[in-house]
């Protein structure tokens, strides 16, 4: 690996992580598009910037990119609350327009300017090796590097100063407000890091494939944790990775890395959606497969209960009763048998001593704790694992 | 009850409220004495929650004061505790039933600081009272609704405060649940606390409560339950038929 290489996978893990932070409050305050409208709207901030500077990598383009964005959350913020639109619609008015404004200033002066329209939209990582901090006349690496590691080191001191404040306020604004903090504050510093992480990692990704690595790891981590200090783990560790893989597979395909970063992103997505272990599309079929059969071993039961009489015992019986399949009544069969809550002679099924105490006490708490689950009970039983 | 010649727990002159200039509350006058346990009873619209966050301060009013010990809002944060409304926050927010407690302690804290082993211990205490204890590893959005209340009241709990203000504790809450609720909020009367919980079953405000204020957008009356719940301002608070709206709960 050159050290070209090397910087550059430095560069975009760097870039990943400072926006998976702020991308996983983003998600859980339901303001993932916000991040769309802020990369998109920043441009005109960014081409003046530039006019002034010459220079993407400047404090100077950064700030003034940055303050364009917390106006952009601001103008959308004023739009919406006249009442007359929703807040998808402002955002939609919105960057559109500020982003135009960008693309004109661009082409306009597309001859004086070293900034098109493609690296705005898709950055350019593999040039970012090229531009290099000079301290005193010797190299101390490339700028982009310096730039989004700055970002990250505020980013990071911020959340572990304010990691309390965020979190209550994205839980529970009116709490946050009663307890004497600031919402209002913590939002825009939230929409302040977000800005100037965008505009950090503008360079890298381009506008349209910040926002997949602002959303796309918080996202995947969201369905993988119930705890908001793993799930920032989680998002970070998604970024990481998909820099590092995306890098490689953009070398292999010959493509952009920053395309392939976010094609990353979007397949490791798919897998946790379809495999996670609680919320993946097949562990909740399963579940609900599971939950219907137990449903269906608790009707079985009641009925055992509910008869004495011998005729409704029958094993052929029970299947046309209850209206069950065939498959199914078998299912069932066995489940309570494997459970030692039935017993059968001569094809009259009948509940075991377990059985009944069980059928008792599941009723019970099915009429006494209408909301809650069942489970603590299935636990004690030792029940449905077959 | 201690209400004489003291200050009182709240006191409201001349508060308006309006939602895009369209007010929701008019011109407010309301005392509430220390220790009371009080209803705010009034039909949909009223602007029953609308009062408790002015109070809070998270609506801005746009005209009157409010004063909780003698004092702005803003110097009496620690004195009050907030219950709000059940969905007023997202379940399936990634934590657990004790950090949600926990969440009542940062106030005690306020910016920067971490709660520690002080505030965990509070926390695990008050889920106790509110018979949480067990499910404090839950995550919130495999909790019932009944759960889900009283976890919220737990958090009010750890606050340790002077005033509670509750916004329908008893919403989607099973009838133990209720009862256990109502229990704690008597207990905490009778440790002295002032209590303002906005209450939706109008048959229930002679059994649960002591105090008692009428809302439908002005302040229709205030005062004892046994002297003031009566026909007379049911009526004026919810119009002649009144008696459905008793029936409906």
């Amino acid at each position: 690996m050159t050290s070209a290489q090397l910087e550059i996978q430095l560069i975009a893990a760097l870039v990943a992580v400072a926006c998976a932070i702020p991308g996983t409050f983003l998600v859980l305050r339901k303001m993932a598009m916000i991040s769309d409208a802020i990369s998109h709207a920043i441009l005109p901030g960014i081409v003046l910037g530039f006019f002034i500077t010459q220079d993407l990598n400047s404090p100077l383009l950064i700030l003034l990119a940055a303050i364009t964005g917390v106006v952009t959350v601001m103008l959308v913020e004023f739009i919406q609350k006249t009442g007359l639109v929703k807040e998808d619609t402002a955002i939609g008015l919105v960057f559109p327009a500020l982003f135009s404004i960008g693309v004109i200033l661009i082409a306009k002066n597309a001859n004086d300017v070293h900034l098109d329209i493609d690296a705005v939209l898709l950055g350019e990582l593999a040039f970012a090796p090229f531009d290099r901090l000079l301290v005193g006349g010797s190299d101390v690496g490339p700028k982009s590097l310096w730039v989004i590691g700055s970002i990250l080191l505020i980013t990071i001191t911020l959340l572990l100063l304010f990691f309390k404040e965020l979190k209550l306020s994205t839980f529970d604004k009116g709490l946050a407000t009663t307890l004497g903090f600031s919402p209002l504050l913590i939002h825009y510093a939230l929409m302040t890091v977000s800005s100037v992480t965008v505009v950090g990692a503008f360079d890298a990704v381009g506008a349209v494939l910040v926002v997949a690595l602002i959303i796309a790891p918080a996202a995947t981590a969201y369905l993988l944790t119930d705890d908001l200090k793993k799930m920032l783990v989680l998002s970070c560790f998604f970024g990481i990775f998909a820099a590092f893989a995306g890098y490689w597979l953009a070398n292999i395909l010959d493509a952009s890395i920053a395309g392939s970063m976010t094609t990353v992103l979007g397949f490791v997505f798919l897998l946790v959606y379809l495999f996670a272990p609680k919320q993946g599309v097949f562990s909740v079929f399963f579940k609900e497969r599971q939950q219907r059969k137990e449903v269906s071993l608790l009707v079985f039961l009641l009925h055992l209960q509910n008869h004495q009489e011998s005729n409704e015992r029958h094993v052929n019986h029970l299947r046309e009763h209850i209206n069950w399949q065939k498959v199914q009544a078998k299912t069932v069969l066995d489940l309570a048998k494997k459970n030692n809550l039935v017993q059968i002679s001569e094809n009259i099924v009948s509940l075991t001593d377990k059985g009944q105490e069980f059928t008792d006490e599941a009723l019970r708490y099915i009429t006494t704790n209408k909301e809650t689950a069942i489970e603590e009970l299935k636990d004690r039983y030792f029940l449905f694992r077959g | 009850m201690h209400t004489s010649s003291k200050i009182p727990a709240i006191q409201i002159d001349d508060l308006t409220v309006a939602y895009n200039y369209k007010p929701v509350l008019w011109d407010i006058d309301l005392v509430v004495p220390e220790g009371v346990l009080m209803a705010i009873v009034g039909p949909n619209g009223a602007g029953k929650s609308t009062l408790i966050k002015a109070i809070l301060g998270i609506i801005k009013p746009i005209a009157g004061s409010v004063e909780v010990f003698g004092k702005p809002y803003k110097k009496q944060v620690d004195k009050v505790a907030y219950v709000p409304q059940k969905g007023s926050v997202d379940w399936d927010f990634p934590t657990v039933a004790l950090d949600v407690v926990m969440m009542g302690t940062y106030g005690s804290l306020g910016w920067i600081k971490r709660p520690g082993q002080k505030e965990k211990k509070r926390a695990l205490e008050a889920l106790e009272k509110v018979g949480m204890l067990e499910f404090k590893s839950r995550q919130i959005s495999q909790l019932s609704g009944g759960q889900q209340q009283r976890i919220f009241l737990a958090r009010a709990l750890v606050q340790n405060a002077e005033i509670y203000l509750m916004d329908e504790p008893f919403q989607g809450v099973d009838a133990t649940t209720e009862k256990a609720i109502i229990n704690i909020l008597k207990e905490l009367r009778k440790q002295g606390k002032t209590l303002i919980v906005v209450h939706h079953d109008l048959q229930t405000v002679p059994e649960y409560f002591d105090w008692v204020t009428f809302l439908n957008v002005k302040g229709i009356a205030s005062g004892p339950v046994k002297d003031i719940f009566n026909d007379d301002n049911l009526t004026k608070t919810y119009g002649i038929n009144y008696k459905v709206a008793v029936n409906q709960t």
